[in-house]
This record gives structure tokens, C-alpha cells and sequence, in this order.
């Protein structure tokens, strides 16, 4: 302990002289310490500015870029990596793009807007950063905090959080301890369209109720919204609605390229190939059960039960088919 | 040794035998089709129940599988939960469990256990228990709680038999019955050992369902008692009762807009709702809920407007049309405003509670993901893949549909039900897969009317077409028209029935056509108010025909059947608790691990220790090591589950603190990298991560443990944080010695280890299974010299302390 204690003080002592020889022989050093942070100042200036001119937004490149996030530096930043122009794409850039602009907007609406600011750096004006960062996939979103020497950043997880303005204010939140309220501006088109198929469904709900009825009740309607609902439940769609796969993909390894790999993934072609699937053997079953007994002519009616049993069983096959595809260790196959 | 293989032997033979058994069934189900249900014959008489009895035969073993390969053994997680309680229950009766406070759970909280859980399964098996030891048949409770599930199995084929039969007759109910009993999508949730809530949740389900549509058809309200009764056993029981309190409801609101209100319909939901309700409340988990909660909302608004509707039916009695007119408006408007605002003023004030999240997580398919972590990482919450649907219903998924079409074209006041159950339970099945236990049963009843009636078409003989024409049913020439026709058919109609009697009997097959022809014309009145225009039908003239059907449709049976064994042999029934590997020559090697850890816990803890491990395994290690748990399969507290997820996720130093905190005495892991067991801590790592994140973000950060490109690395590229992380320290704590020092190889990861391995200093290893699947170290306590652990370590293994630690002081 005394040891410790006698090191600390010599350390304390070393530190205190070479500061004041430092304070003594350059002291133009001083004057040097000040525009660094004056340098800052008009730097958060010019910042301000620009970020005023674009509702908060600050369009950078690979220069401004390193300009902006120069150490040492009093604000965070917030600098969104995407790819907007339409080569790239990018469906997901075009997509965060307005949240990340209402973010930024619902901050600019703060007198004191120099504690963050908020950048995009597009890939086309800054390819040597993506390089830097090591990006491969945008957008992708750094939150860095204020700071005099580290290095640290925060990646924003998109695949967590989501692409909502809100989650992003609030993930911003939890980082820097700034609050942004998101306000969504008032969407009349959209408000506007709502109330004219609301008014346009009503409509056509009184007028069909005023035709008898006929319509709404008719339980062919029904059935068929049913089947309808029943066939795209079965097939995965609500799957699809979730996890949001591909359409398709291209084919490799010789399996056809709309059946996804794995048993518990599936692409949305294939859920509708699936589906159809399903009410073309339901369709059979049905004709089958009901429209074979209403043919007159033997012949013909000998026919019809060829016709469609065949068709059922082709389709039966092909569904174990596609299931075999999918789980190739499952041993039942109908016709092929 | 020798018993085992002659074990395996019969197991292997039973297997064989099986598919045999169920084709046998299968025929004899057509036979009875052939026989028609409504023949009374003897024979038909004899043959249904023994059918039934078979079927409930094949239902069981047919869950049998994992009790001939392993052992009469409770399987996974949550059963030993209920097993627990189980025990609990029959040792110490039944007041005590109500009031039972586990303090073993749930540390240092403890767990409420009788106002926490549906204590259904509990108390029937505890009953079954009670009744067999009064009848001095000596069983243990455990082998009651293996076959139950099994055993009520036979009792849901029976009430798909029952609810079956109401919708079209006994041999379409036989089908089904048949079905729903080898349906995998059933299985997969009752075989024996799996003594969870859904194994008697499915009967309780079906049979409630039976008898509400028949207390609809009836209008009785002994009907009505009795679907409360069995909707309260059901409450008891399984979480899953909400959708019986939305569907009947949502049955009775559609026949009223369908204009088919009735007395029948408005006695029976009355009676359902008033004493289902409050029976319903009685449970304590569920309390005031039914009057609270938005989940029951629609069933009490329900019946509040089959009151008023019977009320203004009353008043329409009474009271001249136009001013009735005047009444109904007001009345509508009245009703209407002080609902909005009710609910408003109620809702804003917190009487009514918002939507619980898992039930939220039901309709906006994103909020689970977002909101609520613990939900998300739960396997059986979801989506359904396609491939899920044909694996659990195979060639009932297509007969489905055809099935619902066909209850369209009938139409009646249960058909409507059936139409409805099917539409929503294909829906809440598609959102997450543990709800496909739902979707079977509606799906069998369904397929067995489609795939009866096409036996209908196809096997019946002429005079069957015949009486497949609605109205000409009393034309049977084989039995006199009179006897039958006075109940449904006017005298009209008798003289056409005799007629059309006198020339059937005369006529072969053909001509049985155009004695339909015939009473066509008289019959049409009547097609028309009963079978909305039926046309006209004709048998299926070419034999040829009938054969091609025939025998392809009952391929598809006995494919259905082997499809049927083959998922649940393969797929639905191993314990999980024992797993079980092919080696290299052919020989089965059973891995007993998890057991192993278990009783070593049991055996080697003193009385009253803590262990932490992931939720996952709570349930059984307090079933099975009897020591206390921090967080178990059930825990709610978000924030308690986070702390052990923090505990795992950070460095060793932060990480002791919360041990030191919750008195963890021990923590137990999973670990799969030796023998390739891919559900082990470390992929379940990136959910601990996660949901620790939700609570501690300043502590624990995911992205921290992704490699710069985004990778979950375990080897020589795995970050520093991952690395330092407790679960990847003891997962991979001397993993490198078990090669002898190089190339350490993870088998579920693929990855190459490096050669040195992680070191420990706050835990120490206190016990490893056979195959490396379990390992369990014992925390350290305080250093006797108030050294760091990290110094005393180092010290103990008489290394020098590095200069930089002491310049840091």
C-alpha cells in the first residue's frame, strides 16, 4: 500500500513538471489548443447549417465523410451507408430512406441540434468508405458516439429492429440519451384514398344488400372466399407473410429453382405452386364427388372418372414430388 | 444385454406388424361404408362398435413407440413439470397442491404453483391414480402420467366419431374417427410419455365441440349444461380453450347474420355462456379474465346481443309493426352508443386489459418479433411451412377442402360450424406451427365426409343413388315406402314414392334412372327447399368406373397409413431426453446424458442447491435433480430471464457478480460439439444474447459477437467478446484436450478449435457426462485471501502474477 502510494505520488509529480515545461516553452501551443476547438465549433457550425438546409440531413462523401468524423469531435453522428441510385437495386435502401429522413427531421425540429447529427453516404460517392467499413450489404446504419479518441461504433441491426422510424429513434435513444420524437406527417392521399374506399365499399355493400342480397348471400361467394382462404393457409402463406422469403431463386445443383433448400424454408412461388396444387386435387375430388353422377351418357360419364382420377393421381405425385425435393429421405412416391 | 436386443427385436416386429393391422381396420371401415349407416342391421349394429374399439386400439399403440424403444420414461421439458406437480398432487392431496408454494423454482422468487397453472391434466391423472389404487390395482403415478395422452387418444377418435356422425352419419364418423386417430398432426403431441396439456386438451376440445352442435340441433338446455361442463374441464386444462371462446360465439354471431337466429340457438349459448363462464372462473389462473380480458370480449358481447335480439323478437309479438319499426331504431342506436362508450370509458380506465402478447403475436404477425423476444425464440411459435402441413395431414390436406365444400353445399346450423373452425383454425395453424393441434381434428372430420361420400358415390348400388335424390329417400324398393315416408314426406309424395317403388322393383340398375326421372318433376319442390336446386344424379353406370376409383382411393389410404407410422416412428417419438444414434456398424447407441447430469446433481448437491441453466431445462432438472432453479420453461419475468442470459453472456467477472447475487451454487450447460447434438447452449446462445440485450443493453451488445462480416463464429475468428463470454468458456473449457491438443474439431459447428481453449477462473468444472452433452461446474466462492479469483487461480497453478495486473493497482 505504501509503495503504491509513494509511486502515485512520484507519477503525480513527473506529470505536473513535464505540464508546466510543456506550458513554458510553448505556450503558442495554447493558442494552437484553442482553435482546435474553435475548429470544432465552426465546424458544428457549418454542420448546423447544412443540416437545416436539408431537414437534418447531411449528404456526405468519402471526403466529408472523414472531415465530419475527424477526432476530437463534441457530437455524435449517425451516418446511414445505402445504395439509392436505381443501379444497385436496392429495394431495402429505397425502402428505410424516408424513416431515416423523418428521423433526422424530428430532430432538426430542436433549437440545439449540435449533440447528433445525421448523414447518408450513398455508395457511388463514397465506395472507399464502404470499403473501410468492410460493408458488403446496404443499407447499413453506424451510429457513432462523441468522443475525443475512440474508435467505437454501433451497427444497427435491421433484421431486429426493423425499418420503422421509431424503433430507430429509440434505438438512437438508448445509445446517445438524446430523445427524437418521430412525427409522421399527415399522409392526405392516403387519408383520402381510405375514406374513398370506405365510402366506395359501403357502397357497394348497400347496393348489393339493395339487390336482394343476392350476392352477399349467395353461398357460392362464401365458398369460394373460403376455399380460397383455406388454400393459401395450407400452402404457407402466412409463412411467407412473416419471414418475407424471395419470389425464387435461380436453379443450382440441378434442383428446379423455385423449391427452396431445407424443409423448413420455402420461396413464394413455391407456396403458390403448392397451392395450386392443392385446389387443382381438390377440384378433382369435388368433380369426382359431384359432377360424375350428373353426366347422363355411360361413355361419357366413363371418360370424365378416367379423366379425373388421372388427373388426381398426377397431381397427388407431383406434390410427393415436390415433398421428396424437399426432404429426400422421405421413402412414398405414388407414380414417379 | 440379451433382454435389450429381444426388446429391440419385438419393437421391430410390432412395427412391422402395425401397418398390417391398420389396412386391416381400414377395409373393414369400407365394409362398413358399404353397409351404409343407416341400414340397421345386425351386422352393421355389431360392427361399429368393434370398429370403434379398433380404432381406439390402433390409436394407442400406434403412440407406443418411444415406451418399446426406450423405456416408460416422461419426455421433454414441460411434462416434468406437470409430473412434478403430479407427484405433488397424489402424495399430498389436493389442498395442499392448490395452495402448494414451490419455492424451488423460479429462485430466489419461488413460484405460486395452484394460481399458475391449469390443473387439468394434474387432477385426471391424480383421479385415474386414486380410482385404480381404491380398486386395488397397484400402478405408479408415473405410468398413469406416460398413458394418458395415448389413452384419451382413443377418446378424441371417439368424439371425431360422435361430432362426425351429426354432421353426416356413422360411417363418415368412423372415418374420421379413423383418421384423427393415426394423424400425425395429433400425434405429435400424444405419444406416450408426452404427459402434456394438449394430450387431453384435444378430446376435451372435440367432444366440447360435439356437444354444442348438439345442443344447437336440439335447442336443449341440458345440451348447453353439458358443453359448459366439458368447456370448464377444458379451461382446466389447456390455454387453448380461448379458441373455443371465440369460435362458438363467432358461430352463434354468424347464424344471427345468416337470419337463422332461433330458440334452439338462443337457448344453448345461453346456457353455454352463463355457466361455462363462471365455472371457467373458478380456476384461479384464469380469475376474473372472462369479464376482463379482450380474449372473451366476443363472447360476451355475443351474448349480450342474443338477448337483445330475443328481446326484440318478443317485443315484436306485441307491439304493431310501424311502431315496432320506431322501437328498433332507437333501441339500436341506444345500444350501440352506450356500448362505444362503455367500452371506451372501461378500456381507457384499465378495467378491460389490453391484448396479452401472445395473443397479439396471433394477429400482427410482426409484433412478436419486434416486442418480445422470449416469444420469438420459442420453436413452436413459428410460422407453418408448407412442408409442415403435408408432413402432419399428408393426404387429408387435400380431401380437406373438398370436405368444407361439401359442408357449404348441405349448409346446415353445424355446418356453418365446421366451416368456420375450419377457415380460422387454418389461419391461427399457418401463424405458428404448435396450433396445428387445432387444425387436425377439423381437418379429419372434414377429409372423412369428403372421402365418405365418395365411397357413397361410388360403392352404393342403384337404389342408393336413389335415395341420395333428397326427397326420394322413402323409395327404397327394398322396404315399403310407407313405413318411412310419413315422417318426412307429404302424401304427395308418398303416391310419387309408390309409384316410383312399384317401377324400381321391377327395374334393374338402369332404370332405377328413369324412375328418378320421374318423380323428379313431384320431387322438385321439395329438392328445392331442402338441397338448394339439387339436379339430378345418375349412378355410375360402368363398373370399370367404380373399380378405378375405388381402388385408387384406397391406395391413397394405405399410403396414408404408412405415411402415418413412418412420421410418427421416425419423426414424433423420441423423448428427447434419451436420444438415440445409429453407429457405424448398424448398432443402436443410446445416449443417456442428460439423465446421467441429472442424477449425478441429484445425488452429489447438498439439499437445497441453486442451479442455473438456460429456461430450457428447468422443468427438468427440478423433476429430476430435485434442485432449485432460477428460471424454468414457464418463467414470465422478463427481466429474470435476462439476468441469466447476462450471466452467460458476459466475461467472467461481470458474470460472477449476478452469480454471486442469485446464490448460484452450480451452472449447468449443454454442450453438442463431441457427439454433433445441434440443440445445444451454444446455438441457443444468439437468443440468450438477445433477450439479455432487451434488458441490459449497456452490459450485453449482439453485434458484439458477429464477426466484422457478420458471422457467428466459434473458432479462431470468433470476436473477443464471444470469447470472453462465460457460455463459450465453459462450452469449450478443455475441449482442445479431448484431441490430445490439436485439431479440435466442434461437430455441430464444423469448426476447427483452437488448440489452446479457454480458461476459467470464477467456476470450476464440477462434473461432465459420458458424451460431453451436459457439463456442470460449480462456482467458486470468495478467495480466502480477498484476492481476485482471476489472481488466485493464476496463482494456484503457480504462475507468476504479470507485471501489468500490479500496474493497473
Amino acid at each position: 500500500m505504501g509503495r503504491q502510494g509513494l509511486e502515485n505520488i512520484l507519477f503525480f509529480t513527473v506529470t505536473l513538471a513535464l505540464v508546466t515545461l510543456l506550458i513554458a516553452s510553448f505556450t503558442p501551443s495554447f493558442a494552437n489548443a484553442q482553435t482546435t476547438e474553435e475548429l470544432i465549433a465552426k465546424k458544428v457550425s457549418r454542420l448546423n447549417a447544412k443540416a437545416s438546409m436539408s431537414k437534418g440531413i447531411i449528404e456526405l462523401d468519402s471526403l466529408a465523410f472523414d472531415d465530419v468524423l475527424a477526432k476530437p469531435r463534441n457530437y455524435s453522428m449517425v451516418v446511414l451507408f445505402t445504395a439509392i441510385s436505381p443501379e444497385f437495386q436496392c429495394v431495402p435502401c429505397k425502402n428505410f430512406d424516408p424513416e431515416y429522413r423523418l428521423v433526422a427531421a424530428g430532430w432538426s425540429r430542436i433549437p440545439d441540434k449540435s449533440q447528433i447529427f445525421f448523414g447518408i453516404l450513398d455508395f457511388k460517392a463514397g465506395q472507399s468508405v464502404f470499403q473501410k467499413f468492410n460493408m458488403n450489404s446496404a443499407p447499413s446504419l453506424l451510429y457513432f458516439p462523441a468522443s475525443d479518441f475512440s474508435e467505437s461504433f454501433d451497427r444497427y441491426d435491421f433484421g431486429k429492429s426493423g425499418f420503422q422510424a421509431e424503433s430507430l429513434a429509440n434505438w438512437i435513444n438508448v445509445r446517445s440519451g438524446l430523445k427524437i420524437e418521430v412525427k409522421r406527417p399527415f399522409d392526405f392521399l392516403a387519408f383520402s384514398l381510405k375514406i374513398m374506399g370506405a365510402a366506395g365499399s359501403l357502397g357497394l355493400a348497400h347496393f348489393l344488400y339493395s339487390r336482394g342480397g343476392k350476392v352477399i348471400r349467395s353461398k357460392y361467394l362464401w365458398a369460394s372466399v373460403s376455399l380460397f382462404l383455406i388454400f393459401i393457409f395450407i400452402s404457407g402463406h402466412m409463412w411467407n407473410q412473416i419471414r418475407h422469403p424471395p419470389y425464387s431463386m435461380p436453379s443450382r445443383d440441378g434442383r428446379p429453382g423455385f423449391i427452396a433448400p431445407g424443409f423448413q424454408n420455402q420461396f413464394g412461388l413455391e407456396t403458390q405452386i403448392i397451392a395450386i396444387t392443392y385446389a387443382v386435387l381438390c377440384g378433382g375430388v369435388i368433380s369426382l364427388m359431384s359432377s360424375i353422377p350428373r353426366i347422363e351418357s355411360p361413355s361419357k360419364q366413363r371418360l370424365a372418372v378416367m379423366v379425373w382420377m388421372s388427373v388426381t393421381s398426377i397431381m397427388y405425385s407431383v406434390l410427393m414430388f415436390f415433398f421428396r425435393a424437399k426432404n429426400p429421405s422421405y421413402p412414398f412416391r405414388l407414380l414417379f | 444385454m440379451e433382454k435389450l436386443e429381444s426388446l429391440e427385436t419385438e419393437s421391430s416386429m410390432l412395427m412391422a406388424k402395425r401397418p398390417y393391422l391398420r389396412k386391416e381396420i381400414q377395409l373393414l371401415e369400407q365394409f362398413a361404408a358399404i353397409m351404409s349407416s343407416e341400414s340397421s342391421s345386425t351386422v352393421a349394429r355389431v360392427l361399429k362398435p368393434t370398429i370403434l374399439i379398433l380404432i381406439a386400439v390402433v390409436a394407442i399403440s400406434s403412440r407406443l413407440f418411444s415406451i418399446i424403444r426406450f423405456e416408460s420414461v416422461i419426455h421433454e421439458f414441460d411434462p416434468w413439470f406437470n409430473y412434478r406437480t403430479t407427484q405433488h398432487l397424489v402424495k399430498n392431496g389436493f389442498y395442499d397442491f392448490w395452495n402448494w408454494f414451490d419455492e424451488k423454482s423460479w429462485y430466489p422468487l419461488g413460484r405460486v404453483v395452484g394460481g399458475t397453472v391449469y390443473p387439468g391434466i394434474m387432477v385426471t391423472s391424480a383421479l385415474i391414480h386414486n380410482v385404480l389404487h381404491f380398486f386395488n390395482f397397484p400402478v405408479d403415478i408415473r405410468n398413469v402420467c406416460v398413458f394418458l395422452a395415448p389413452m384419451f387418444s382413443g377418446l378424441t377418435a371417439f368424439s371425431a366419431y360422435l361430432l362426425t356422425k351429426e354432421l353426416k352419419d356413422s360411417s363418415a364418423g368412423l372415418l374420421a374417427a379413423a383418421f384423427l386417430g393415426v394423424a400425425p398432426g395429433y400425434i405429435s403431441r400424444s405419444v406416450a410419455g408426452s404427459y402434456d396439456n394438449e394430450g387431453i386438451a384435444i378430446f376435451l376440445l372435440v367432444f366440447t365441440f360435439y356437444l354444442w352442435i348438439k345442443a344447437v340441433k336440439t335447442g336443449s338446455a341440458f345440451f348447453g349444461l353439458l358443453t359448459a361442463l366439458f368447456y370448464f374441464y377444458m379451461v382446466s386444462a389447456w390455454g387453448g380453450y380461448v379458441f373455443i371462446t371465440n369460435l362458438v360465439p363467432l358461430h352463434a354471431f354468424t347464424l344471427l347474420l345468416m337470419g337463422r337466429f332461433s330458440n334452439r340457438l338462443y337457448v344453448s349459448y345461453s346456457t353455454f355462456y352463463a355457466v361455462g363462464t363462471l365455472l371457467s372462473m373458478q380456476i384461479p389462473f384464469v380469475g376474473f379474465q372472462p369479464t376482463r380480458t379482450s380474449e372473451h370480449m366476443a363472447a360476451l358481447g355475443v351474448f349480450g346481443l342474443l338477448q337483445l335480439y330475443a328481446f326484440a323478437e318478443l317485443v315484436r309479438g306485441y307491439i304493431p309493426p310501424k311502431q315496432f319499426k320506431a322501437l328498433l331504431k332507437g333501441g339500436i342506436a341506444a345500444v350501440v352508443i352506450i356500448a362505444s362508450v362503455g367500452l371506451t370509458i372501461l378500456s381507457f380506465s384499465g378495467v378491460i386489459a389490453p391484448f396479452t402478447g401472445r395473443f397479439y403475436s396471433l394477429y400482427d404477425t410482426g409484433y412478436a418479433k419486434i416486442h418480445i423476444p422470449i416469444i420469438a425464440s420459442v420453436s413452436e411459435h413459428q410460422p407453418t411451412a408448407w412442408t409442415s402441413f403435408f408432413f402432419d395431414l399428408q393426404m387429408l390436406i387435400f380431401l380437406f377442402p373438398a370436405g368444407v365444400y361439401l359442408c357449404f353445399k348441405e349448409l346446415k346450423d353445424e355446418h356453418v360450424f365446421i366451416i368456420l373452425y375450419s377457415v380460422f383454425a387454418s389461419y391461427f395453424a399457418g401463424v405458428m406451427v404448435r396450433l396445428m393441434l387445432t387444425l387436425t381434428p377439423v381437418v379429419c372430420v372434414s377429409a372423412a365426409i369428403a372421402y365418405s361420400t365418395l365411397l357413397d358415390t361410388y360403392l352404393e348400388t342403384s337404389e342408393h343413388v336413389l335415395a341420395s335424390t333428397k326427397p326420394a329417400i322413402a323409395v327404397t324398393p327394398a322396404t315399403p315406402a310407407v313405413i318411412e315416408a310419413p315422417t318426412a314426406a307429404t302424401s304427395e309424395t308418398k303416391v310419387a314414392g309408390k309409384k316410383a317403388a312399384a317401377k324400381a322393383a321391377a327395374a334393374a340398375a338402369a332404370s332405377a334412372a328413369a324412375a328418378a326421372k320421374s318423380t323428379e318433376a313431384d320431387a322438385k319442390a321439395h329438392a328445392k327447399a331442402t338441397a338448394d336446386g339439387e339436379k339430378k344424379r345418375f349412378p355410375i353406370f360402368n363398373l370399370d368406373s367404380r373399380m378405378l376409383v375405388i381402388l385408387q382411393l384406397t391406395w391413397f389410404l394405405f399410403m396414408f397409413a404408412w405415411h402415418c407410422t413412418y412420421v410418427t416412428s421416425g419423426s414424433y417419438s423420441s423423448p428427447s431426453i434419451v436420444l438415440a444414434s445409429r453407429q457405424q456398424d448398424g448398432s443402436q447407441m443410446i445416449i443417456d446424458d442428460f439423465r446421467e447430469a441429472y442424477y449425478w446433481l441429484r445425488k452429489n448437491t447438498k439439499e437445497d442447491a441453486k442451479v442455473m441453466s438456460w429456461w430450457d431445462y428447468g422443468y427438468q432438472m427440478a423433476g429430476m435433480a430435485n434442485v432449485t432453479t432460477l428460471v424454468d420453461n414457464n418463467t414470465w419475468n422478463n427481466t429474470h430471464i435476462a439476468t441469466v442470459g447476462k450471466a452467460m453472456s458476459t466475461s467472467e467477472e461481470v458474470s460472477y457478480k449476478v452469480l454471486r447475487q442469485h446464490d448460484v451454487d452450480y451452472v449447468l450447460i449443454l454442450f453438442g460439439g463431441v457427439i454433433g447434438y445441434s440443440g445445444d447452449d451454444i446455438n441457443k446462445f444468439l437468443w440468450m444474447i438477445r433477450i439479455a440485450e432487451g434488458v441490459y443493453p449497456s452490459d450485453v451488445k449482439e453485434t458484439n459477437f458477429f464477426t466484422p462480416r457478420g458471422e457467428y463464429k466459434v473458432d479462431h475468428d470468433a470476436t473477443k467478446t464471444m470469447r470472453d463470454s462465460l457460455m463459450y468458456k465453459m462450452s469449450y473449457y478443455r475441449f482442445a484436450e479431448l484431441y490430445g491438443g490439436g485439431n479440435a474439431v466442434d461437430h455441430v459447428r464444423n469448426a476447427r478449435m483452437p488448440s489452446e481453449g479457454p480458461t476459467l477462473s470464477v467456476l470450476e468444472e464440477a462434473y461432465t457426462t459420458e458424451n460431453w452433452l451436459v457439463r456442470i461446474y460449480k462456482v467458486k466462492d470468495l478467495d480466502n485471501l480477498g484476492r481476485d479469483l482471476k489472481d488466485s487461480t493464476a496463482f494456484d497453478k503457480g504462475r507468476v502474477r504479470k507485471v501489468s495486473s500490479l500496474k493497473k493497482k
